[in-house]
């Protein structure tokens, strides 16, 4: 019998009430994380610090480190073009992070790939092509890999609205489905895919709606409620380590700005991208520790300038590496072209 | 001891001798277990090993590939199945953008560990859509390796290499061959290694270089050659990818003249490729033009007799283009 599926839950998380304060804080430091080092990313792209593109998740940190956190190292996370900051929240230490956008050749890839699209082979995240919904794929593959060895890892595979049109997310979640494989499939439905707008990409007011399609459970959570986002997830991963098989969690977020450094997003209203903002999940969530008294101002403030001066000098790092020889351009093509 | 096999029992024997020695190594595929394959190449398996190792999957080529994508990622050493190379599209991302690219692209950190095996090619009568033979589109992409043996003895040693090969290999089985190609086939292990071509007859007045299903026919043609007293040199270009560029070129520099024969469609096919190599690297050394007898420039095998009849490249139109660059 397939399990209930298609819970479109809308149901207020239960805040902060009974979670340890290391549990809260770390989740508010991570998100404190990511955003910063966004808009650092962003910044430096500006500045002409590195070329190709970059593809912000400013305004859906909620869903990415509510998903993501806790994870264990031998858990995997296959991340799009849009979760850089998947690294980050996997414990990729923040130098690498920002060599990969240097196209370093201290970066995990040797700058081979673009700025955004970074992997960490030690901690097990996938590194993303560019294809739309690949990485469902390698993540399905990855889960049923898992499945096979009798391990309790799971994947957690990050897309867009968009990808779910695709193919490839149906055939990936399909065997997903029949196979009851240990993945967890993190649509952050940010509302536009590029320039085109939901209603255009899906009849369906909840994607999560699709799980039914496959047998296994759809959940539809605020994407930028990052306890609703945890508990969902933490409610997948132990199905998925059970043996229980994987879940779909729609988690209803906003990108802040265009779909990439060079899109001025000019296809949104700024009623809706003003509106978005004031749901902003960092600070969302900042109030709630404040009010609670889990933290202080001077706390903030101190974790604040800690993960400043972390990324500072990763940038420093960033920037003082190396680019890869132009000797390396063949290397790593097949196994015996190693390095 | 060595016996005698058609191409499609070597196959199955050496997945069959491999799954036995290495547990890691499973297959996928559409129909491959219950039913032992469309053509029987894993029959027998399912039985002998289990649903865990021979699975039956969802009718998604980009779902098989992806999992066998994936699956390596983690240790497991899989081998895909695609049923016919024409069904090989829907799997083109994960192929291309996936397999090809994960090792470059994580400098080594990723590398997929994965055999496919398609079975391609006109196997008389079987249409547009279960005769193409595609694999010069695996071997433009670096990071691939493409295997297409002709015979039962590399079948077994080749596929044992793939299933061996830290990277992604497409093994390419050709439909024709698979109960034509007979042969004396080692019972043991041994392997055939990805990369060298075989020169599977001498000559000194033309090299023939081919591949596939017109590997026996262009033998049968340089024995007619021979009694023309046209000595022509046969080089079966067993892997497309990596491409054995020195065996090409020494036959080249001993005969100066070669004629490529390929089943597959000519324009921007494995032909041109080898043309290009020749002209690039042994100009000096030609005495003559390069020429090609190759499948027309038609999308694919069409159905009716007379049509599917008139794409086969046969032994006499070997032999009539070979005459006439001997006579050069």
């Amino acid at each position: 019998m397939p399990p209930k599926s298609s819970r479109a839950v809308t149901d207020k998380s239960p805040g902060t009430t009974a979670r340890s304060p290391e549990l809260l804080l770390g989740i508010y430091r991570l998100l404190l994380k990511c955003r910063i080092s966004d808009e650092k990313a962003r910044i430096l792209f500006r500045q002409g610090k590195y070329g190709g593109n970059f593809y912000s998740a400013v305004g859906q940190e909620a869903t990415n480190v509510g998903a993501a956190y806790g994870l264990r190292d031998d858990d995997w996370i296959a991340p799009s073009h849009r979760d850089w900051t998947s690294n980050i929240i996997k414990g990729a230490p923040l130098k690498f992070c920002f060599a990969q956008l240097f196209a370093k050749a201290t970066s995990p890839d040797r700058g081979r790939s673009s700025p955004a699209h970074m992997g960490y082979p030690p901690l097990n995240v996938i590194t993303p092509a560019s294809s739309i919904a690949g990485q469902l794929s390698v993540g399905t593959g990855v889960a049923f890999g898992l499945k096979k060895h009798g391990r309790d890892s799971v994947v957690v595979a990050f897309f867009g609205d968009g990808a779910t049109s695709t193919g490839t997310f149906h055939e990936a979640l399909n065997f997903a489905g029949v196979h009851k494989l240990p993945c967890l499939y993190v649509c952050a439905n940010n509302r536009w895919a590029e320039s085109v707008p939901l209603r255009l990409q899906t009849a369906l007011e909840n994607l999560s709606d699709r799980a039914k399609a496959y047998g296994f459970p759809g959940v539809t959570v605020d994407g930028n409620d990052v306890l609703a986002v945890h508990d969902a997830a933490q409610a997948a991963v132990t199905r998925a380590r059970a043996g229980e098989g994987p879940t779909l969690l729609e988690c209803k977020t906003y990108r802040w700005y265009g779909h990439s450094e060079i899109d001025p997003a000019k296809y949104r209203t700024k009623e809706e991208v003003e509106g978005w903002k004031k749901k902003c999940p960092l600070a969302a969530f900042e109030k709630q520790l404040l009010d609670k008294k889990i933290l202080t101002e001077a706390q903030k403030g101190q974790i604040a300038s800690e993960i400043t001066a972390e990324i500072n000098a990763a940038v420093e790092f960033a920037e003082e590496s190396p680019y890869p020889d132009a000797s390396e351009l063949a290397d790593h093509v097949w196994a015996e072209r190693g390095a | 001891m060595a016996r005698t096999l058609t191409l499609i029992e070597a196959v199955n024997e050496a997945l069959l001798q491999e799954m036995e020695r290495d547990e890691r190594v499973f297959l996928l595929g559409e129909d491959i277990g219950g039913s032992g394959g469309v053509f029987k190449a894993t029959a027998g398996l399912l039985d002998k090993f289990g649903q865990d190792r021979v699975l039956d999957t969802p009718l998604a080529e980009g779902a098989i590939i992806a999992v066998a994508i994936g699956s390596s990622l983690v240790g497991w050493r899989p081998v895909a199945e695609i049923q016919f190379a024409d069904f090989i599209t829907p799997a083109m991302d994960q192929i291309i953008q996936q397999a090809s690219k994960l090792r470059y692209r994580s400098a080594g950190g990723f590398s997929c560990h994965l055999t496919i095996r398609v079975c391609c090619g006109g196997g008389g009568g079987s249409g547009l859509y279960h005769s193409q033979e595609n694999a010069m589109w695996f071997a433009h992409e670096p990071g691939l390796k493409v295997v297409m043996p002709s015979t039962a003895y590399d079948a077994k040693g080749l596929l044992l290499s793939a299933i061996r090969d830290p990277d992604p290999v497409i093994f390419f089985e050709h439909k024709r061959l698979y109960r034509t190609a007979k042969g004396e086939v080692p019972e043991g292990d041994y392997t055939v290694p990805i990369g060298p071509a075989a020169v599977r007859r001498e000559g000194r007045d033309l090299t023939i270089l081919t591949y596939g299903s017109l590997t026996q026919p262009s033998i049968d043609a340089a024995g007619q050659l021979a009694q023309k007293g046209v000595e022509a040199e046969v080089v079966e270009i067993r892997t497309l990818a990596p491409i054995d560029k020195e065996t090409i070129l020494n036959s080249v520099r001993k005969t100066s003249k070669v004629l490529i024969v390929h089943e597959d469609k000519r324009t921007m096919g494995f032909g041109a490729e080898l043309a290009a190599i020749v002209s690039e690297e042994a100009f000096e050394d030609l005495d003559g033009p390069i020429v090609r007898v190759t499948g027309p420039d038609v999308p694919a095998i069409p159905f009716a007799p007379p049509l599917d009849k008139a794409w086969n490249v046969d032994t006499g139109a070997i032999v009539a283009t070979a005459e006439k660059l001997a006579a050069y």
